[in-house]
């Protein structure tokens, strides 16, 4: 059996995450102007930031392939492609500073939970910003000429100012990963304490998934600060050790990136997807449940549901009259699952059957808003 | 992980109505605040009759085959738990899939929450919430094994929606669970609300 065949790879999302990482590579050489600009220190998190690069590709593409996933994804697409994109574009806009930079709807879940988050992502996003250009060779630093005093930075091959070294400016690209760091592990431990004291997180958390990446992140944070202070304090003591860990560190969350719970930075743009698509449905209208006559469910998702049905073997699910399961509000299927009990406890002297009226406002909690 | 041994069996034609349920859930520390337990009047106008719902566990459930984002998961004690927090996008899918009417997708949050038997309470030996303060035994969670002493029905897992199967954890109680229960909306229609 073939190595694919053994991992049980697919081939199509194989091939085009292979593509995605040549891509990185060509962008890699190109930005370093043919590696020229590459930093020998920084080849080991180079060549894990390709294996995670290739690792989260195949995800994704493995994972926008699933039947349920390609609804969203095609629909996103199709509007990305079209003219309405640019009537959207402002509310895409919105919704990314919104549910991306904001992350808003977690603070909605719990103020606890969104402000250790906030900490954690902006952390990390602040970090990755600084490192992978720094890595990739994109962005580099060099004393200005013969001149000590200065430093000289570099994008893309290009000049890109300078600085005095005892400068705010220099000051800040020193430290800004230390302040990072900081954010970082703060974040980790608000995470880390509300998961401990919080008893449903406690019953279903698995340490793979949900703790190892906060204990990871902590190591890389923790590690890198140490740098810092056996540079500016302990005239350079253990840096050789302190480097190796470091590298340790973030080439082990760099290489489960792929598989763990950190993959959900690149699911979570499909939200904006979702909500355009919600909108547009709400535009096209609600549909009535054909069990109380109420309006639930969009249009545009009713059709959309009715052909994942049929792709996932459930379009069988069909009722007497041509009625689809999915034409039945949530309400009325639970109402259906007493009603059958009832048929079969008692047949004709049934508890629920009462006398027909007309069909009530539906007060479940499905939202016509959301 | 929640014990094999134990079942939870639902009997809605027991069901006083007393919302104790309702209440008892919202107190589960896994959605602490909101009460994931449905229960609906069958006909407010011309009977009393009320019907709690919680999830039924499904073998292989819907809700988490038309999850674009793979949130939902069953774990092997087959508790199907509510979305994963960082995957779910609130996308509604799960809500109008599911056989049973079960998951809520909170507006805002861009969460699903659903009943996961108190998986809290369950993992380490304790009733759920609301077979706990269930004063007519509507709900109830007990040794599978103690059911026949306490019922004259006995339980059913076996649904069919059209041609399509649905196996769950959770039980019904009916007099005879030797065939699926048909779920047809024809029973809705016609048949009297």
């Amino acid at each position: 059996m073939s190595l694919i065949g053994e991992l049980d790879l697919e081939p199509r999302p194989l091939i085009r995450a292979a593509l995605a990482t040549l891509a990185l590579i060509g962008a890699v050489a190109l930005g370093s102007r043919g590696g020229r600009w590459l930093d020998p220190a920084l080849l080991g998190y180079l060549l894990a930031t390709l294996f995670a690069c290739f690792g989260v590709a195949y995800r994704y593409f493995a994972w926008i392939e699933r039947p349920a996933t390609r609804m969203y994804f095609t629909h996103t697409v199709r509007l990305l492609f079209s003219s309405r994109v640019f009537r959207a574009a402002p509310r895409m806009a919105l919704l990314a500073l919104d549910q991306i930079f904001l992350q808003r709807f977690i603070e909605k879940r719990s103020l606890r939970r969104w402000g250790a988050h906030a900490l954690l992502a902006w952390g990390c996003m602040l970090g990755f910003a600084v490192t992978l250009p720094l890595v990739f060779g994109w962005v580099r630093f060099t004393s200005e000429g013969l001149n000590p005093d200065r430093y000289q930075a570099w994008v893309l091959g290009f000049p890109a100012g300078a600085f005095p070294l005892d400068s705010f400016q220099a000051f800040l690209s020193f430290h800004i990963l230390n302040v990072a760091a900081v954010m970082v592990i703060a974040g980790c431990v608000l995470s880390l304490i509300r998961r401990k004291q919080d008893e449903g997180d406690s019953a279903t958390q698995r340490f793979d998934l949900d703790l190892l990446p906060l204990v990871l992140l902590i190591a890389v944070s923790m590690t890198g600060l140490m740098l810092t202070a056996s540079e500016q304090w302990l005239q350079g003591r253990n840096f050789a050790t302190l480097a190796f860990l470091h590298e340790l560190t973030v080439i082990l969350l760099l290489l489960g990136l792929p598989f763990g719970k950190l993959f959900h930075v690149v699911q979570r743009p499909a939200q904006l997807g979702v909500t355009l698509y919600k909108a547009e449905g709400e535009a096209e209208g609600r549909l009535a449940c054909k069990g109380c006559g109420s309006p639930f469910i969009r249009a545009n998702q009713r059709r959309d549901l009715g052909a994942l049905w049929k792709e996932l073997d459930l379009d069988g699910a069909r009722h007497g009259g041509g009625v689809h399961h999915l034409d039945l509000c949530p309400r009325c299927k639970r109402r259906l699952v007493a009603k059958a009990q009832g048929v079969r406890l008692h047949g004709a002297f049934d508890p629920f059957a009462t006398i027909p009226v007309h069909a009530e406002p539906i007060s479940d909690s499905i939202s016509l808003t959301s | 992980m929640v014990p094999q041994d134990y079942g939870f069996f639902i009997d809605p034609q027991r069901c006083i109505g007393c919302y104790s349920c309702v209440g008892a859930c919202a107190e589960c520390g896994t959605h602490r605040g909101r009460s994931m337990i449905h229960l609906d009047e069958m006909d407010r106008y011309n009977s009393t009759q009320t019907v709690p719902t919680v999830c039924m566990h499904c073998e292989d459930p819907i809700c988490a085959q038309v999850c674009p984002s793979d949130a939902i998961k069953r774990s092997e004690d087959g508790v199907v738990h509510a979305a994963q927090k960082p995957r779910c996008i609130g996308c509604q899918n799960c809500e109008l899939s599911c056989p049973f009417g079960i998951p809520i997708v909170f507006p805002g949050l861009e969460q699903m929450l659903k009943c996961d038997l108190c998986y809290d309470r369950t993992s380490i030996g304790h009733k759920p919430m609301c077979a706990t303060v269930c004063p007519s035994q509507a709900l109830l969670f007990v040794r599978k094994d103690e059911v026949a002493n306490l019922r004259k029905n006995k339980p059913l897992r076996d649904f069919l929606i059209g041609t399509v199967h649905v196996e769950t954890k959770n039980a019904l109680m009916v007099p005879d669970p030797g065939t699926p229960l048909h779920l047809d909306a024809a029973l809705l229609i016609h048949g009297g609300f």
